[in-house]
This record gives structure tokens, sequence and C-alpha cells, in this order.
């Protein structure tokens, strides 16, 4: 955390403060984001890299298929 | 190729937090995975409509949710029933102590209606601002506030933890304080 900056302070204050009800005080915030970057670590299938190379093989089939 | 160069790459980029997201709302991770499918095909169709430079992620989160939500009406009786036995389980065994573990909290935040849940989720993990949650969910930022203040509390009571503070350093600060001037 930065608290070089009056701004970044101010946040931090209010944080502590209970004002942002998920700061860094806040044991549900601490949980909540635990929960979610366990979420984000998981392995993404494969699945989803194949079917953006396929919208992008399409796309190119068509946009040849207009030239022509 | 996409709408700009890198476009594809952008995508995929996101997903990880895109799946995050879906399987917060869907509580599951099959139907988030479809979400996430369906989400990606859907931005590759209208992607002349999204503006270079502007957020991606929420316009990609956006998408998301409104699929999460058609589907959810179609589905709404079947939800709201397993919903009801979720309930009736966990109220027979509340959290020990305060201390919950990674799962009883995956449970409250299960317990939690939607809006609420993707309030919390959207402000407190995914590392947007009110407004832009605000935008994601088409609602005033007052009204995500109100949503995550309740979620929050609702968790609270489930998890069976102590008002805010209480395990922070101001937490600590303040008893040491306290014990200073009393001496």
């Amino acid at each position: 955390m930065n608290y070089g900056k009056q701004s970044n302070r101010r946040a931090a204050g209010r944080r502590a403060g209970g004002d942002d009800p998920l700061g860094a005080n806040s044991e549900i915030g601490r949980k909540l984001r635990q929960y979610y970057d366990d979420l984000v670590k998981e392995e993404i299938p494969d699945r989803f890299s194949d079917l953006l190379s396929q919208l992008e093989t399409q796309d190119r089939a068509q946009s040849v298929g207009k030239k022509d | 190729m996409g709408v700009y160069d890198g476009f594809r790459d952008d995508l995929l980029a996101t997903v990880p937090s895109l799946r995050a997201f879906a399987v917060s709302l869907s509580k599951n991770t099959d139907r988030a995975d479809d979400l996430v499918q369906e989400t990606l095909v859907k931005a590759w169709d209208k992607q002349t409509s999204f503006q270079p430079g502007t957020n991606l992620k929420a316009w990609l989160f956006t998408i998301l949710r409104n699929e999460f939500y058609s589907q959810m009406r179609k589905r709404k009786r079947e939800v709201e029933d397993s919903d009801g036995a979720i309930t009736g389980r966990l109220s027979v065994h509340p959290a020990q102590q305060g201390v919950a573990d990674l799962n009883d909290f995956r449970d409250a935040l299960a317990l939690l209606p939607e809006d609420q849940r993707e309030a919390i989720v959207l402000i407190g993990a995914s590392g947007f601002s009110y407004e832009e949650a605000a935008e994601i969910c088409g609602c005033a930022v007052g009204t995500i506030k109100s949503r995550v203040s309740r979620a929050r509390s609702r968790l609270q009571d489930i998890l069976g933890i102590d008002g805010e503070g209480d395990f922070g350093p101001d937490a600590i600060a303040t008893q040491i304080a306290s014990s200073a001037f009393s001496n």
C-alpha cells in the first residue's frame, strides 16, 4: 500500500474509518478477496483460447470472401 | 484480427477475472464456463460497438452479467428452489467463533441475493470503482453502495463476525492507546 500521496492517505483513512466497508480492516473484505483470487488463479480451460482462434479464423475467411 | 490489434489477446487476458465473476454469480463452475464462452462470442460479434481505449474489462463484465440474468430468468423457478435448500441447511450450523474458513465464506456468499452478491464482488474483489460497478449493473452509484453495505452486514451475520475493525491494525492501535491511557 502506498501512503506517499495525500490522496492515498485520505483514501486509506476512509478505509480504516469504515466508510469503505471492504477496506483493509474488514475481515469480510479480506475473505472476499481471498475467495476471488483463488478463483482467478484457477487454470483456464483451453476452450476459450480455442474459441477465440475459431472466431478469428471465421472473420478472416469472411473478409476474404467479401474481397472476391 | 479483431476491432483493433491485440483485441483477441485482451479478451483472453480478461478470462480469469470474467470467470471468477461468473462463478460468483452462478455458484457453479460449469455454468460459469458457459457464461464466459457466451460472453466471448457476444463480445466478438459486437466488437465494433467497443471503443478502443475505454474499459474493456467493464464492457465484458456488463455482457456477462446481462447474459447471466437472461439465463436466470429462464430458469428462475429452479434457482429459487435450490437457494431455499441451501438456506435451510446452512442455518443449522452458523460459523464458529467468528473464524470462518473459506468454504464457509463461499456458502455465505451464495446465500446473498444476486444484486448484493454482484455488488460486493465487483467492488470488493474485481477492482471496479463504485461508478464502474453502477454502470455494469445499470443502476445508480448510491444503489451499489447500499447493496454492498447490506451484503457486508448479511455476511457478517451469517459468519458470526462482529463489526468492522475487530481484527484490523486500527483496533489493535486503539487497544494500545487505551491501555496507555489507563496506566
